[in-house]
C-alpha cells in the first residue's frame, strides 16, 4: 500500500512537473480535447434536462415514480366502502372524475363534450357525428351543423356555458401529482367543507374562463341542485382538456353516493409506496361485502422514470455517439501531442530509469500527464457547460418556461470527468508504452 | 572483507559484436577504480552492466554476497535506486527543474516515499556535499558546466549509494573544472562508497586507487 502510494505520488508529482514544463503543448492538448469533452457534457446536460422536463410532465399526469395506483369499480357498495377505508389516511387519496357544466343553465356548452380551447377557438367543432340517414354533422359552441356548412352562419345560441371534467378527491393529490400552481391557491383540505364547492381550474379550463364570461352555476348530472362554485385558483396539471378539481366531501353535499356511482368513472386510489395495508384492508372489506372482483384488485406502481427513460434513451445514445466521435478526434489530438512529447523526452525517460524509476512507473508518469490534461479539459468543459446552462435558464427560460428551472445536472459533471479521464487514458496509452520501452542505455550512448 | 562488487567471466555482445569476452572485476568499499580504454572498447558497456542497465550474456555478478546476474527489471530498478549512483559525461539535468528538483529526481522515483521535508533535507545535504547548496533554486541554464556536473553528482549521491559509476564525467569540462569534479567524486569514496570511473584522462585515472585498461574485451591492470 505504502509502495503504491509512493508510486502514485511520484507519478503525480512528475506528471505535474511535465505539464508545467510544457504549458503550450498542454494547452494544445486541452484545445484538441475540449470540444469532445464539451460535447459529452452538453449531451449529458441536455438529456438530463430533457429527462427532468419530461419526467415533470409525466409526473403531472401519471403521478410520481413509485406511487401505487388502484382502480376500484363502483359496483354495489364498493364506492362507499373504499371512501370509508381511505378516510383519515393522509398517505392515500381517492379520486373520481365526472362531467360538469359551468355557466348558464339549459344552454349548450361552448365546448360540448369538454373540447379543448384551441379546438373551439379554431372552429374545429367537437366530434364528428353521423345521423341515421348517413349525413355527418359536427357540434360547436353555437350548436350542431352539417359538415361543410360554416358555423358562423348559424344563429347564435343565447347564453354560454363551459363543459369540463371535474375531479373530486378525498385529499391533496399533489403529493402524488405535483401540479404547478399558476395563480390563486390550491384546495384546503384542513378546513370544514363548504356548501359552495371550491374548485381549482387547470390551465386549459382557465382559458375558457378568461375568454368567456359565464355565471358561476355548476351542473352535474344527478346532483340535488345546481351548485355555485368558488374558483380558488389555477394549476398546471399537464392535461390538455378543461378540468377542475374539487374536494370530494364538498361535492358529496350535492351529489348522493348513488349518483356519484352512476356519473363517475370509478374510483382511482393513489397511495404512497408503503401504504399497501390499505389495499389489503379494502380487499378484505369488499370481499366481506360479497363483491367478487375484490380479489382481482391490484395496485400497480407508477413507472414514470422508466417510461421517460425509454422515450429518451434512443435519442440520448444517438447524440452520445456523435459526442463520442468528436471526443475521438480530441483523443487523436492528445495522442499526437503525446507521441511528439515522448520523442523529445527520450533522454529524460532514460535518465529516470537510470536513477531507479521502473518501466511501469515511467508509463504511469506519461499517463498521469495525459490524465491530468484530461481532467483539466473536463474542468474547462464543465465550467463552460455550467455557464451556458446558466445563460439558458436565465434568458431562454423567459421564452420557454420549461427551461426556467434549468440547472447544471451533476450527471453532466460526472460524464465530463469520465470523458476527460477516458480521453486522457486513450490518448496517453500509446505514448506511455513507448516511454516504458525506451532503453536505459540511451544515457550511456548519448 | 566481502567485496562490494564481484564480476567473474562477464561476456556481452551487442548487435553481433563481442564487446566483453570474460571480464573479471572486484570493487571493495571505499575503493576508487579508473577504467581506461579506446573508444568502442566496451567501457560504457561494462559500466552499464555494473549499473544494471543491461544484463550480461555470460558470467556472474555478485553485489555483496547476492547474485544479481539475472534480475527482473523491477528489482533491478529498485537496486539501481538503492545501491548505485550514476554520473554521465553529459549531465542530463532537466532544464525545467531547479538544481534541487533535479537532485530530488532520484528520490521521487517510486522506490519508497519520503515526506517533502525529509526529501528537502536530503537534497540540501547532497548539494552541500558537492559545495553548491547556494545554487539549489537555480535552473541548469543558469549554471556553469562544472556546477551542472556537481548537481549531477549530488543527484547520484542523494540516496547515499554504495557504488558510484561515472562515465567520463569530465569529458565536457575544462581541466580545472574537471579536477574539481574528480575531487568531489574521490571525496565520496572516503565515506565508504566504491567508485568506478571511466575516463580517457590519465591524470584523473592516476588519482584512483587502481587503474585498469579494457582492451579486446578483457580487463587488465594498466598501472
Amino acid at each position: 500500500m505504502i509502495r503504491l502510494k509512493g508510486r502514485l505520488r511520484s507519478a503525480l508529482i512528475i506528471g505535474l512537473q511535465g505539464i508545467r514544463a510544457r504549458k503550450l503543448r498542454t494547452l494544445l492538448s486541452i484545445m484538441s480535447l475540449f470540444l469532445g469533452v464539451l460535447a459529452v457534457v452538453v449531451v449529458q446536460a441536455a438529456s438530463e434536462t430533457a429527462r427532468r422536463a419530461a419526467l415533470g410532465e409525466t409526473e403531472l399526469t401519471m403521478g410520481k415514480d413509485g406511487t401505487l395506483q388502484m382502480y376500484v369499480p363502483t359496483e354495489g357498495k364498493a364506492l362507499e366502502t373504499a371512501l370509508d377505508t381511505v378516510k383519515d389516511r393522509p398517505d392515500v387519496v381517492a379520486t373520481t372524475d365526472m362531467s360538469a357544466i359551468i355557466g348558464e343553465p339549459k344552454v349548450t356548452p361552448i365546448n360540448r363534450g369538454g373540447m379543448p380551447f384551441a379546438a373551439v377557438a379554431e372552429g374545429q367543432g367537437g366530434p364528428r357525428l353521423t345521423r341515421p340517414d348517413g349525413g355527418e354533422f359536427i357540434c360547436g359552441p353555437r350548436g350542431c351543423y352539417p359538415i361543410g356548412q360554416k358555423e358562423s352562419s348559424l344563429p347564435e345560441t343565447p347564453g354560454q356555458a363551459i363543459e369540463l371534467r371535474l375531479s373530486a378527491m378525498t385529499g391533496d393529490v399533489r403529493q402524488f401529482k405535483p401540479f404547478r400552481q399558476q395563480s390563486g391557491q390550491w384546495l384546503d383540505f384542513a378546513s370544514a367543507a363548504s356548501l359552495a364547492p371550491r374548485i381549482v381550474l387547470n390551465k386549459e379550463a382557465a382559458k375558457f374562463f378568461g375568454t368567456y364570461a359565464v355565471p358561476a352555476e355548476m351542473r352535474i348530472s344527478g346532483a340535488t341542485a345546481n351548485m355555485t362554485p368558488q374558483i380558488l385558483g389555477v394549476v398546471d396539471d399537464g392535461i390538455g382538456e378543461p378540468r377542475a378539481y374539487v374536494r370530494m366531501d364538498e361535492l358529496q353535499n350535492w351529489l348522493p353516493a348513488e349518483q356519484l356511482r352512476q356519473g363517475g368513472t370509478g374510483l382511482q386510489l393513489l397511495m404512497e409506496p408503503h401504504a399497501t395495508d390499505v389495499m389489503q384492508i379494502l380487499k378484505t372489506r369488499l370481499a366481506a361485502s360479497g363483491l367478487e372482483f375484490a380479489q382481482q384488485l391490484r395496485a400497480e406502481p407508477v413507472d414514470s422514470r422508466e417510461r421517460v427513460a425509454d422515450q429518451l434513451a434512443l435519442i440520448r445514445w444517438v447524440f452520445l455517439g456523435m459526442a463520442g466521435l468528436v471526443l475521438l478526434i480530441g483523443v487523436a489530438g492528445i495522442l499526437n501531442v503525446g507521441l511528439a512529447t515522448v520523442g523529445e523526452r527520450v533522454e529524460e525517460f532514460a535518465l529516470r530509469r537510470a536513477v531507479g524509476t521502473s518501466r511501469s512507473l515511467l508509463a504511469g508518469i506519461v499517463l498521469a500527464e495525459t490524465l491530468l490534461t484530461g481532467l483539466l479539459t473536463a474542468g474547462a468543459a464543465i465550467g463552460t457547460g455550467m455557464l451556458a446552462l446558466n445563460y439558458v435558464g436565465r434568458y431562454l427560460g423567459k421564452v420557454h418556461p420549461v427551461l426556467a428551472t434549468t440547472e447544471f445536472p451533476w450527471q453532466a459533471g460526472v460524464a465530463g470527468v469520465v470523458a476527460g479521464l477516458i480521453a486522457g487514458l486513450l490518448g496517453g496509452l500509446i505514448p506511455a508504452l513507448r516511454a516504458a520501452r525506451i532503453p536505459i542505455a540511451t544515457v550511456m550512448r548519448a | 572483507m566481502i567485496p562490494l562488487v564481484r564480476l567473474s567471466g562477464i561476456t556481452k555482445s551487442l548487435q553481433g559484436n563481442q564487446i566483453l569476452t570474460g571480464v573479471d572485476l572486484t570493487v571493495h568499499s571505499g575503493e576508487a577504480i579508473a577504467v581506461l580504454g579506446r573508444s568502442g572498447s566496451g567501457k560504457s558497456t561494462l559500466l552499464s552492466l555494473i549499473g544494471l542497465f543491461d544484463r550480461p550474456d555470460g558470467g556472474s555478478y555478485l553485489l555483496g554476497e547476492r547474485n544479481i546476474t539475472r534480475l527482473p527489471e523491477r528489482r533491478a530498478a529498485a537496486l539501481r535506486s538503492a545501491e548505485f549512483g550514476f554520473v554521465f559525461q553529459r549531465f542530463f539535468l532537466l532544464k525545467h527543474l531547479t538544481a534541487a528538483q533535479n537532485v530530488a529526481m532520484a528520490l521521487v522515483n517510486g522506490q519508497g516515499w519520503l515526506p517533502r521535508r525529509k526529501r528537502r533535507a536530503k537534497v540540501m545535504a547532497a548539494l552541500d556535499r558537492v559545495g553548491i547548496a547556494h545554487l539549489a533554486k537555480h535552473r541548469p541554464p543558469r549554471l556553469s558546466g562544472g556546477e551542472q556536473q556537481r548537481v549531477a553528482i549530488a543527484r547520484a549521491l542523494v540516496r547515499e549509494p554504495r557504488m558510484l559509476l561515472a562515465d567520463e564525467p569530465t569529458g565536457a569540462l575544462d581541466t580545472e573544472t574537471g579536477n574539481l569534479v574528480i575531487d568531489v567524486l574521490h571525496e565520496a569514496t572516503k565515506e565508504g562508497c566504491g567508485l568506478v570511473l571511466v575516463t580517457h584522462d590519465w591524470e584523473h585515472a592516476n588519482r584512483m586507487d587502481r587503474v585498469l585498461r579494457l582492451s579486446e574485451g578483457q580487463l587488465g591492470e594498466a598501472r
